[in-house]
C-alpha cells in the first residue's frame, strides 16, 4: 500500500459520514497539506466513513452546507496531490455500499492491511 | 528577515482559507528552477507556522516573511 517514496507517510482515519457532514471535509483538507508537504497520504474510511465517498453523494454534500464548495472538490484537491483513498469491505456493508457505488480510485483493502499501512506510518490521525 | 532577491514568480494567495496557500506553494515552487524564489502573498494568519514548517520538511528555504498590514510576503528558495 505505501510505495516509500514521500519523506514519510501519514495514515487518516474517518469513521463519521453523511449525517454528520460538518465532519466530512477536514481530513481531505488535512491530506492535502501533508501530500504537500511531500509526504505520502492515505486515508481509510471505515464506519460511516464510506458514505462520504458515495457517486451520486460527493457533489450534494460540504462542510457548511449549500455555502461554499461540495465534497468533491475537497476530494480531488486530495487525489490530484495523490492522496489515496481506501474502504474495507466490512464498512460497505454495514452501510449497504458496494464499491461500485463509489467513485473512481477507492481501493478495497482489508483489517490486516490497515493494521499494516498504520504500523508502517509515521502518524495515524483518527477522525 | 529582510531579503533584496527578485522573485522568479509571484504567487497570489490572498483571501484563500487552509490549506490552498500551502498546496499552491507546493505546485508553485515546482515551476519555477531550483535556487529561484517563490514570492507567496497570503492574508490567511496561519501562512507564518505553515510555510516554517512546509518548508522545513520539503527542504525548500524559507528566506523571509514579511508583513504588510493583512498581507504577509513569505520569500522562499527552491531546494536541489
Amino acid at each position: 500500500m505505501w510505495t516509500g517514496e514521500g519523506e514519510g507517510k501519514v495514515l487518516y482515519v474517518q469513521t463519521h459520514g453523511v449525517s454528520d457532514p460538518g465532519r466530512c471535509a477536514t481530513p481531505f483538507f488535512l491530506a492535502a497539506s501533508a501530500a504537500a508537504m511531500e509526504v505520502e497520504v492515505g486515508i481509510y474510511f471505515t464506519m460511516y466513513g464510506p458514505t462520504l465517498l458515495q457517486k451520486d453523494v460527493v457533489d450534494k454534500i460540504g462542510p457548511k452546507g449549500d455555502v461554499g464548495q461540495p465534497l468533491s472538490y475537497f476530494i480531488k484537491q486530495a487525489t490530484d496531490l495523490g492522496v489515496k483513498l481506501y474502504v474495507c469491505q466490512p464498512s460497505l456493508e454495514l452501510n449497504d455500499l458496494a464499491l461500485d457505488d463509489l467513485i473512481d480510485g477507492v481501493t478495497m483493502i482489508g483489517g490486516a492491511a490497515f493494521n499494516d499501512m498504520a504500523m508502517q506510518a509515521d502518524a495515524v490521525v483518527s477522525f | 528577515m529582510p531579503t533584496t532577491e527578485t522573485p522568479a514568480q509571484t504567487l497570489d494567495c490572498t483571501g484563500l482559507q487552509c490549506p490552498l496557500p500551502v498546496i499552491k506553494t507546493a505546485q508553485a515552487i515546482k515551476t519555477i528552477e531550483p535556487g529561484q524564489v517563490l514570492e507567496l502573498l497570503a492574508t490567511d494568519p496561519g501562512v507564518e507556522p505553515d510555510m516554517k514548517a512546509w518548508s522545513s520538511r520539503t527542504g525548500n528555504e524559507l528566506l523571509a516573511i514579511d508583513r504588510e498590514g493583512d498581507v504577509f510576503h513569505v520569500f522562499l528558495r527552491r531546494n536541489g
